[in-house]
C-alpha cells in the first residue's frame, strides 16, 4: 500500500478506527518498551556503569570477575540441562500421547484432565511436589510400608531405628538434589499440559482439521496405522504450528526462578536462582555481578533456544528416510505402551499430589509411615484464610485490573486488523501475522516470553526506582501486564479470526457505523472468547512470583508471593492451604467465563436453537 | 473504564493527527510545483493548513495532556486509595499515641494521687508495637502505682532511635535535668550510641537489690550488650535465649553440649542441620559453636575483631565444623535457607534435633500440630547464646530514685514470673533460679506445663553475644571456607 492511499485510507476512518489502530501501535510499545528498558537497566552496570554507586566506566571487569567465582560452570550447566531435558521430555511425551490418542475417544477425556493442570501455577506445582518428594513424603511412605510388610513376612530387614517397629524416613535425594532432577520433573509436569493443548489448540482449527482428516483417510487406505499416520504426516504439519510457544517454554525452563528455589540444589543453584540472591543482596556493589550474570542467563536461554533449533534440523535430515521408507507400522506396539506408560506416571503423580496437599492441608499429627494423618482439623484453614484476606484481596484487584486492560487493549488491536478493510469489506484479513507489522506484532508478543525475567525485570524496577519510586501499583500493574498481555491477545485472537465477516458486512450494508458494528454485533457475539481471554489473564497474573516481588520490593503481598514464602516457613500445613488457595483462584476465573456467557448472553444459543427449528420446518 | 478510555482517545489523537498532517503538507506541496504562482499560493495555502492543523493539534494535544494528567492524577489516587494498610496503621499508630497521652491522668491511681500528694512521675519509653508488651507494662504501671505511689507513664515509640536522639538533642540544648525521657528499653546498637555519648546515668545498676537475682559474675550476658560491658548504665529486663528440641520418639538422650552434638550426629547421620549463616539462626549457631569450642580464649569474643584473633577463634571451629557437615542433612551439601525450615524438617521427622532462639514457639507448634507431640525442649549445659534486652537510666532523670525503685519492681520475681507467662508475654526471665528463695522460684511455675516446652526453673549458663564485629568476621570466613550457598 503506497503512502498515499494509506493516508486516503487514514483520512477516511471515523475516530473509533483511528483510535483502534493507535492501541495496535500502544499495544507493540506496551510489550517492548518495559521489556527493552529493562535489559538497557540491566546492561549498563553489567559493562561496569551505575552512576548510583559511583561508577561510569564501562569495562568487562565485572564479566571477568563473574566468570571467576566458583561453580559458575556448575550453575550455568544446571541452568542449561534442567530447562533443555524437562523441555525435551515434555513435548517428546506430548506428542507421543497424541500420536497415540489421537484418533481415539481418550483424546477429549486427556485434554479435559490436563486443562486444569494448564491453570497450576508453578509455584504450586513445585510446592505440592515438595509434598509427594521428600523423603517423608507419599512415594517414600510407600515404599517404607512395602517394606515393612516385607519384613514382618521376614524375607527383608527394615532399617528400624532402636529396635522399635517406628520408622524415620529414608535419606534418599529428592528433593533439593544437585543435579536437579526435581527440578525436571516439576517443569516436564507443568509444562506437558501446556505443550499438548497448544498442539490440539492448532490440530483442532477448521480447516487444519478438515485436512487432517483428509490425510488420515488416504494414509489408513494405504495401510498405515494410526501411530505412523501422525509421525509422518501430521507432526511434521502440526509441529512448525507449534513451535514458537514450545520455544517459550524452553525459554522459561531454563530461566524460571521459582521452581529450582524451592526444588533445586543451593550448592550451587540454577544461575536464575543465583542471579535473584545476588540481586537482593545487601551490599549493593552485588549488583555489577548480578547484572552480568542476568545479560550470563540470557546467553544461557540464547544457547539453549539454538541448540533446540539446530536440533529440529539434525532431526529433520535424520527423518527424512523416515518419511518415505514406506513401512506402515513403524513403532506402533512401542509407542502406545509408552503413552500409557506416561499418562499412568502422570496419573500417579498428579493424583498423589492432589491428595497429600489437601490432606496435609486438613491433618493433625502425621508420622511418617502413616498413609492417612492421625487426624482432621479445620484450624489452618481458619490460620491461612485470617491471614490471606488482604493478599487475596490485592491478587483479585490486580489480575482484574491487569487483565481487563489486556481485554480492552487486544480486541482493540484486533479491531484494528479489520480496519485495513474498510474500503472493500470482502477482503478478509487471512492471517493477523503477515507482512513486517504483523512480524514486529507476533515477535513482540512472544519478547516477554522468550527474554527471561530475571534479566529485565530488575532493569526495569531500576528504571521504575529511578523515576516514580512512589508508584508501587503502577508498577506491579506494567510488570504483569508485560505478562498477562500476549496471553490476552493470542486466546482473543483465535477467537478474532473465526469470527464471521458477513454479520459485519450486512450491519455496513444497513448504514452502521464501525463502532456500532463493534459493540452491537461483535461484542455481543464474542462475549464468551472475550471473558475467557479474561480469565486466562486473571490466571496469568494471579501466578506471577518474580514480577510481583520486584516491583513492589515485598511491599505488596499477592496469594502467591506469601504462598513460596510459607514454602520455606515452618509449617506444611498451611503451606498446603497456601497450594489450593491458589490453584482454587484461577480455577474460579475459567469456571465463571464458562458459565457467565450462558446467563448473561448466549447469541450461539439461540442461532443454533434457530438452525434446528429452520431444519424441522 | 471511562478513565483508560478517556487515555485511548488521548493517545489516539496523539499517533493519529501527527503524520496527517504531514501527508497534507507534502501531497499539497508536491501538487504546488507546476509554477510558481501556484507554487505561493500552494504554499500560502500549506501554511494556512498547516497553522490550522497546528492549531487543531494543539488543542488536541492539550487535550491529550490534559487527559494524560487527569489519568496519572486517577492512577496515583487509586495506588494511594488502594493502600490503605499502610496508610491506616500510622493513623492507628497515632491515634494510639495520641489516646495514650490523653489517658495519661487516668493511668494514675487518683486514690493515692489524692491522699499522698505529689507522685513521682516516670516517663518509661519503650517501643510500643506489640500488645502483650503495652499490656505487661500496664500492669507494671499499676502496680508501681499501688506499692510506691509512682506514676509510671508509658510513651509508645515506633523505633527506640527516636528516643536516643531525643536525649541528645536536650543534651545539646543543655536540658541536664528535667530530661523528658527517664527510662528506656534499649540494647545492642543504641545502648552502644547511647554510651558513646554518655547520655545513660552511670553505676546504678549495681545499687538495685534484685540485680544481684540475676547472679551477674556467673552469667556475664547479664553486664554485656553485644560485647559492649554495660558499665552499670542498663539492668537487663528479659532475655531470648537458644534452646534445643529433640525428637524423644526417636532419641533417647539428646547430646548436652557442643562435643555431644558431634557423636550424636554420628549416631544419626542426616539428622541435623544448621542454616546458611545469612540466616539469623544460622549465623547464631555459629556464634554459639565458636564461643563453646573455645573455652580457654572466650575474652576475644568479647573485643573488636582482629585477623590474629579470627584465625586463633575459626581454627577450633572449623575443624569442628569440617567433621559436623558430612554427617548432617543431605551430607551437609544443601543448606537450609531459612530456620524456619529447620522445625518443617523437624516435624516429618527428617532431623532429628534442630534449635530456636524463641522457646514459647515449639509448644505453640506441637498445639498447632506442625511438630509431633514427642518434641521436647532443653538448653545446652555448656551455655546458650543469649540475647538480653535491658533498660537504662537517663543522665538527666529528674526523680532518679523513682526511676531506679521502677527498675527494681522489673526485676523482682513478681514481676518477671508474670512477664515470663505464655499468655502475659513469654519472655524469658533474667533471674537466676538458684539465687531464688523456694517461694519465688514457685511463682515460675507455669499453670500447665507443656511437655514440649522448656523446663525454665533449671538454671542454664549463658554465653552473651560476641562483639558485633564478629558477626560479619564470622559469616565472611565460613563463606570463603565453605563457599557461598545461596
Amino acid at each position: 500500500m503506497s503512502v498515499f492511499s494509506r493516508f486516503t485510507l487514514l483520512r477516511s476512518m471515523t475516530l473509533f478506527q483511528r483510535i483502534t489502530l493507535s492501541v495496535r501501535v500502544l499495544l507493540v510499545l506496551l510489550l517492548s518498551l518495559p521489556v527493552l528498558a529493562g535489559l538497557v537497566g540491566v546492561m549498563l552496570p553489567a559493562f561496569g556503569y551505575f552512576p548510583a554507586l559511583d561508577a561510569h566506566d564501562f569495562t568487562f571487569t565485572v564479566f571477568a570477575q563473574l566468570l571467576a567465582i566458583d561453580g559458575m560452570g556448575k550453575m550455568v550447566l544446571l541452568s542449561f540441562i534442567t530447562g533443555l531435558s524437562a523441555t525435551v521430555i515434555s513435548v517428546a511425551s506430548a506428542f507421543l500421547l497424541l500420536a497415540v490418542f489421537y484418533r481415539s475417544a481418550y483424546l477429549n477425556k486427556l485434554q479435559t484432565w490436563l486443562s486444569p493442570l494448564l491453570v497450576l501455577p508453578h509455584a504450586a506445582a513445585a510446592i505440592a511436589l515438595l509434598f509427594v518428594l521428600s523423603p517423608s513424603g507419599f512415594f517414600s511412605s510407600i515404599a517404607a510400608n512395602f517394606s515393612n510388610i516385607l519384613s514382618s513376612i521376614g524375607t527383608d530387614e527394615a532399617a528400624s531405628v532402636g529396635g522399635a517397629s517406628t520408622l524415620l524416613p529414608p535419606m534418599w535425594a529428592f528433593p533439593y538434589d544437585s543435579y536437579g532432577i526435581s527440578i525436571i520433573i516439576a517443569l516436564a509436569l507443568k509444562e506437558l499440559p501446556f505443550v499438548f493443548l497448544m498442539a490440539i489448540t492448532v490440530m483442532s482449527q477448521p480447516h487444519v482439521k478438515r485436512k487432517f482428516d483428509g490425510y488420515f483417510k488416504s494414509a489408513t487406505a494405504l495401510g498405515y496405522s494410526p501411530v505412523t499416520v501422525f509421525f509422518k504426516v501430521i507432526f511434521p504439519t502440526v509441529y512448525p504450528q507449534a513451535r514458537l510457544p514450545i520455544l517459550a517454554v524452553l525459554a522459561y525452563a531454563t530461566a524460571n526462578v521459582e521452581i529450582p528455589l524451592l526444588l533445586g540444589p543451593n550448592n550451587p543453584p540454577t544461575l536464575a536462582v543465583a542471579v535473584v540472591q545476588w540481586f537482593n543482596h545487601v551490599d549493593l556493589s552485588m549488583r555489577f555481578q548480578a547484572s552480568a550474570a542476568a545479560l550470563l542467563q540470557v546467553a544461557v536461554t540464547l544457547v539453549a533456544l539454538c541448540v533446540w533449533v539446530v536440533g529440529e534440523h539434525v532431526a529433520k535430515y535424520a527423518q527424512g528416510r523416515f518419511y518415505s521408507n514406506g513401512f506402515r507400522h513403524t513403532g506402533q506396539v512401542f509407542s502406545s505402551l509408552l503413552a500409557y506408560a506416561i499418562v499412568a506416571v502422570y496419573a500417579v503423580i498428579v493424583l498423589s499430589i492432589i491428595v497429600s496437599t489437601v490432606l496435609w492441608s486438613f491433618a493433625t499429627f502425621w508420622q511418617f509411615p502413616a498413609f492417612l494423618p492421625a487426624g482432621l482439623t479445620l484450624l489452618h484453614w481458619k490460620t491461612t484464610l485470617w491471614a490471606l484476606a488482604e493478599p487475596f484481596n490485592n491478587t483479585l484487584l490486580l489480575a482484574t485490573l491487569v487483565s481487563g486492560f489486556s481485554v480492552i487493549v487486544a480486541i482493540m488491536a484486533l479491531e484494528a486488523e479489520t480496519v485495513s478493510g474498510h474500503g472493500d469489506h470482502n477482503s478478509k484479513p487471512t492471517s493477523y501475522f503477515n507482512g513486517w507489522s504483523g512480524a514486529l506484532l507476533s515477535l513482540t508478543l512472544f519478547l516477554p516470553l522468550l527474554v527471561p525475567g530475571v534479566a529485565f525485570l530488575y532493569g526495569l524496577v531500576w528504571f521504575q526506582l529511578a523515576y516514580f519510586n512512589e508508584a508501587v501499583w503502577f508498577h506491579l500493574f506494567i510488570s504483569h501486564l508485560v505478562y498477562v498481555l500476549p496471553y490476552v491477545f493470542i486466546s482473543l485472537a483465535v477467537a478474532y479470526r473465526k469470527f464471521d465477516p458477513r454479520y459485519a458486512q450486512v450491519a455496513y450494508g444497513m448504514g452502521k457505523t464501525p463502532w456500532q458494528v463493534f459493540v452491537n454485533i461483535k461484542l455481543p457475539l464474542l462475549l464468551a472468547p472475550i471473558l475467557v481471554a479474561f480469565a486466562l489473564g486473571l490466571a496469568i497474573s494471579f501466578s506471577q512470583y518474580l514480577p510481583t516481588l520486584l516491583s513492589t520490593g515485598g511491599r505488596i503481598a499477592t496469594v502467591t508471593t506469601e504462598a513460596v514464602a510459607a514454602a520455606s516457613g515452618s509449617s506444611a500445613r498451611l503451606t498446603a492451604v497456601y497450594v489450593i488457595v491458589q490453584t482454587l483462584m484461577p480455577l474460579l476465573g475459567f469456571v465463571l467465563a464458562w458459565w457467565l456467557p450462558t446467563v448473561c448472553f448466549n447469541p450461539m444459543g439461540r442461532y443454533s436453537l434457530l438452525q434446528t427449528r429452520k431444519s424441522k420446518l | 473504564m471511562t478513565k483508560s478510555n478517556l487515555s485511548l482517545v488521548a493517545l489516539g489523537s496523539l499517533f493519529c493527527l501527527m503524520p496527517l498532517c504531514m501527508f497534507d503538507a507534502l501531497r499539497i506541496s508536491l501538487r504546488g510545483a507546476a509554477g510558481v504562482r501556484v507554487a505561493v499560493e500552494a504554499a500560502v495555502q500549506v501554511i494556512a493548513r498547516l497553522v490550522a492543523h497546528i492549531a487543531g493539534q494543539v488543542t488536541g494535544l492539550l487535550k491529550a495532556i490534559l487527559s494524560v494528567i487527569t489519568t496519572v492524577m486517577f492512577t496515583i489516587t487509586l495506588a494511594y486509595a488502594l493502600e490503605p494498610a499502610q496508610a491506616q496503621a500510622q493513623i492507628n499508630a497515632d491515634a494510639q499515641t495520641s489516646t495514650q497521652l490523653k489517658d495519661q491522668p487516668q493511668n494514675q491511681s487518683p486514690a493515692s494521687n489524692q491522699i499522698l500528694g505529689d507522685a513521682p512521675t516516670v516517663q518509661f519509653h519503650a517501643w510500643g508495637g506489640s500488645a502483650q508488651v503495652n499490656g505487661y507494662i500496664q500492669w507494671v504501671s499499676q502496680q508501681v502505682s499501688k506499692q510506691y505511689n509512682i506514676t509510671l507513664n508509658h510513651v509508645k515509640l515506633a523505633d527506640t532511635s527516636d528516643a536516643v536522639s531525643r536525649v541528645l538533642a536536650e543534651k545539646a540544648a543543655g536540658n541536664h535535668t528535667q530530661g523528658s525521657v527517664n527510662l528506656i528499653w534499649i540494647n545492642g546498637e543504641n545502648f552502644a550510641a547511647m554510651k558513646r555519648h554518655n547520655l545513660l546515668l552511670k553505676d546504678w545498676a549495681n545499687s538495685i537489690p534484685n540485680f544481684a537475682l540475676t547472679n551477674p559474675s556467673r552469667n556475664p550476658a547479664m553486664i554485656t550488650d553485644f560485647g559492649i560491658a554495660t558499665d552499670g548504665q542498663e539492668a537487663p529486663w528479659g532475655k531470648a535465649s537458644m534452646v534445643f528440641y529433640y525428637n524423644h520418639r526417636f532419641v533417647e538422650k539428646p547430646p548436652l553440649n557442643i562435643h555431644e552434638l558431634l557423636a550424636f550426629a554420628k549416631q544419626y547421620p542426616g539428622r541435623f542441620t544448621y542454616p546458611i549463616p545469612n540466616d539469623y539462626l544460622g549465623i547464631s549457631f555459629l556464634k554459639y559453636a565458636a564461643i563453646a569450642l573455645n573455652e580457654d580464649q572466650q575474652g576475644l569474643l568479647y573485643q573488636p575483631v582482629t585477623d590474629t584473633a579470627l584465625a586463633k577463634i575459626t581454627l577450633a571451629l572449623f575443624e569442628y565444623l569440617d567433621a559436623l557437615h558430612p554427617l548432617m542433612y543431605k551430607q551437609g551439601d544443601y543448606m537450609l535457607r531459612q530456620a524456619s525450615q529447620l522445625q518443617r524438617l523437624m516435624g516429618t521427622s527428617e532431623l532429628l534435633l534442630a534449635f530456636s532462639f524463641t522457646a514459647a514457639e515449639i509448644p505453640s507448634a506441637v498445639n498447632r500440630f506442625d511438630l509431633p507431640s514427642s518434641i521436647r525442649t532443653y538448653a545446652m549445659e555448656d551455655g546458650s547464646l543469649a540475647n538480653v534486652h535491658f533498660i537504662g537510666i537517663t543522665y538527666n532523670t529528674e526523680n532518679v530514685e523513682a526511676a531506679k525503685q521502677v527498675v527494681n519492681f522489673l526485676l523482682s520475681p513478681q514481676a518477671q514470673a508474670k512477664k515470663q507467662q505464655l499468655a502475659v508475654w513469654g519472655d524469658d526471665s533474667v533471674l537466676d533460679f538458684s539465687m531464688l528463695a523456694a517461694n519465688d522460684k514457685a511463682m515460675f511455675k507455669p499453670v500447665s506445663h507443656h511437655v514440649s516446652a522448656i523446663n525454665k526453673e533449671e538454671a542454664v549458663p549463658l554465653f552473651a553475644e560476641p562483639h558485633s564485629s564478629w558477626t560479619d568476621a564470622i559469616r565472611q570466613a565460613w563463606f570463603d571456607r565453605y563457599g557461598e550457598r545461596f
